[in-house]
């Protein structure tokens, strides 16, 4: 059916698809009817328009003081630090922070346990008449190396970020986070908007060289978080990462992507 | 010079935000977009809170939207909406991602999600919005709101604000799936009629 002819129709669709409760394959169809149609869509702009409005209308209220404080302070950071640097959206900043902080606390509980383990030998020696004592450091400081072993096996079985990208769509919305860890060959994609692909598609992740055709990464199933294996190699100087829409399985990698390409972003070395 | 309108002047500070052409950014940036902030944060603070309910997070997520601010105030220049609806767009985005964001973090780690944000429609609150320093366009839309039942005006916003299908608001708002979609559609079919008079 052409909308464009019953207008009362395409209003009512337009203003449930720009409120956001037109859901589904009802907004699917209404979304295809619009990208062929500038009568649709005119009117499907009209209403987001006239919706976004109601962000001016909520009741305002004043947040604490603090939050001034930590934009000036993130601003200043932004300045001094690299110019790159401040060219990378916020999330890929919070989570390089999240990283370097889940690194450091990860390396000094190793230091904790060393410097614990030089304590309990000299205390060792130090008390070398009491038997009872000795033996207990002894236990204690069995105990203390075990759990430095456990916690060496631990950061090698931790994923070591070396690469992040947050790939976003047409309206710069971050969509998903894809991080690369060489130590394991392990892309993990996690989704960050809401996006469904549908049962008869599939998204492929591929990586965009500086020249030469796209190259696979593989193809995501449609859990939220999808882990797929791949050599560091595959990654390595590779600028930009995208995600198309594919049919069902996927394409092979040599063509290229033959669908459309809902997702990309630059792919940054976290060190 | 008094601007003429809130509207001007608030593009005038993006203006003033936003880096020259060769890149570059003034000291002055960081005083307008100060002035921006002290201008708007309460009402931006206000459409985060009602995304997203919790203080703290209303908070980190104004954080994130000035920063979004301050590095795309340049685009305002191609944009066609009032700056107020601009700003307050980016803010609602940001503050759904920080709740997808959330929730897959939940998901990875294995904890449910929490409950639904057991929330009331008043059905008695005279009339809740504000229309200082609002725009024309969002003037327009207060007056069509203002003639809905309370409770029909309440479900039309936070479907929008928070994103939210009918089973979903129904599940937020613990109200019957029948009567949310109910209020929606009459709250819409009324919205029309009344906008339609503006248009």
């Amino acid at each position: 059916m052409d909308l464009s002819h019953h207008p009362d129709l395409l209003d009512r669709l337009a203003a449930a698809y720009a409120l956001g409760t037109l859901r589904g394959g009802a907004r699917r169809r209404f979304e295809a009817m619009a990208r062929t149609s500038p009568t649709v869509r005119s009117r499907a702009l009209l209403w987001q328009e006239r919706f976004a409005a109601i962000t001016e209308l909520q009741p305002g209220e004043m947040p604490s003081p603090n939050v001034w404080k930590r934009i000036e302070n993130l601003i200043a950071a932004q300045r001094s630090g690299a110019a790159r640097e401040a060219q990378q959206p916020a999330l890929v900043e919070a989570w390089r922070r999240a990283l370097r902080l889940w690194r450091g606390a990860a390396l000094a509980g190793t230091f904790a346990t060393i410097a614990a383990i030089g304590v309990s030998v000299y205390l060792g020696a130090e008390v070398d008449r009491s038997q009872s004592q000795v033996a207990q450091l002894e236990r204690e400081r069995g105990a203390l190396a075990q759990r430095s072993v456990q916690l060496a096996s631990q950061l090698q079985a931790a994923p070591e970020i070396q690469y992040v990208a947050v790939l976003a769509d047409e309206h710069s919305s971050a969509s998903m986070l894809v991080t690369f860890d060489p130590k394991h060959n392990t892309l993990t994609v996690k989704r960050l908007g809401a996006f469904q692909e549908g049962p008869e598609k599939s998204l492929q992740l591929w990586a965009l060289p500086p020249s030469g055709a796209p190259r696979s990464l593989g193809v995501m199933g449609d859990a939220p978080v999808i882990k797929l294996t791949a050599a560091e190699g595959q990654v390595r100087q590779v600028p930009a990462l995208a995600i198309s829409l594919e049919p069902r399985g996927g394409v092979p990698g040599e063509q290229g992507p033959t669908g459309p390409v809902l997702f990309k972003g630059a792919l940054v070395p976290t060190s | 010079m008094t601007p003429a309108t809130p509207d001007l002047h608030l593009i005038a500070l993006l203006d003033r935000i936003a880096p020259a052409d060769d890149g570059s950014r003034h000291a002055e940036s960081e005083a307008a977009l100060r002035e921006l902030y002290d201008l708007t944060c309460s009402r931006l603070y206000g459409v985060a809170l009602r995304v997203v309910v919790n203080r703290e997070w209303a908070e980190d997520v104004l954080q994130e939207a000035y920063l979004s601010i301050w590095r795309v105030a340049g685009d305002y220049r191609a944009a066609l909406s009032p700056p107020l609806a601009w700003m307050g767009l980016i803010v609602r985005s940001r503050a759904l991602d920080f709740l997808r964001r959330r929730a897959s973090e939940r998901a990875d780690a294995g904890v449910p999600l929490e409950g639904a944000v057991s929330e009331t429609v008043a059905g008695d609150a005279p009339n809740p919005m504000d229309t200082s320093e609002a725009s024309e366009q969002a003037w327009a839309l207060h007056e069509c709101l203002r003639k809905l039942e309370t409770r029909q005006r309440e479900v039309v916003s936070l479907a929008y604000l928070r994103d939210l299908s009918h089973s979903e608001l129904a599940e937020q708002l613990q109200l019957p799936l029948g009567t949310v979609k109910t209020w929606i559609r009459r709250g819409l079919e009324q919205l029309r009629g009344c906008m339609a008079r503006f248009a």
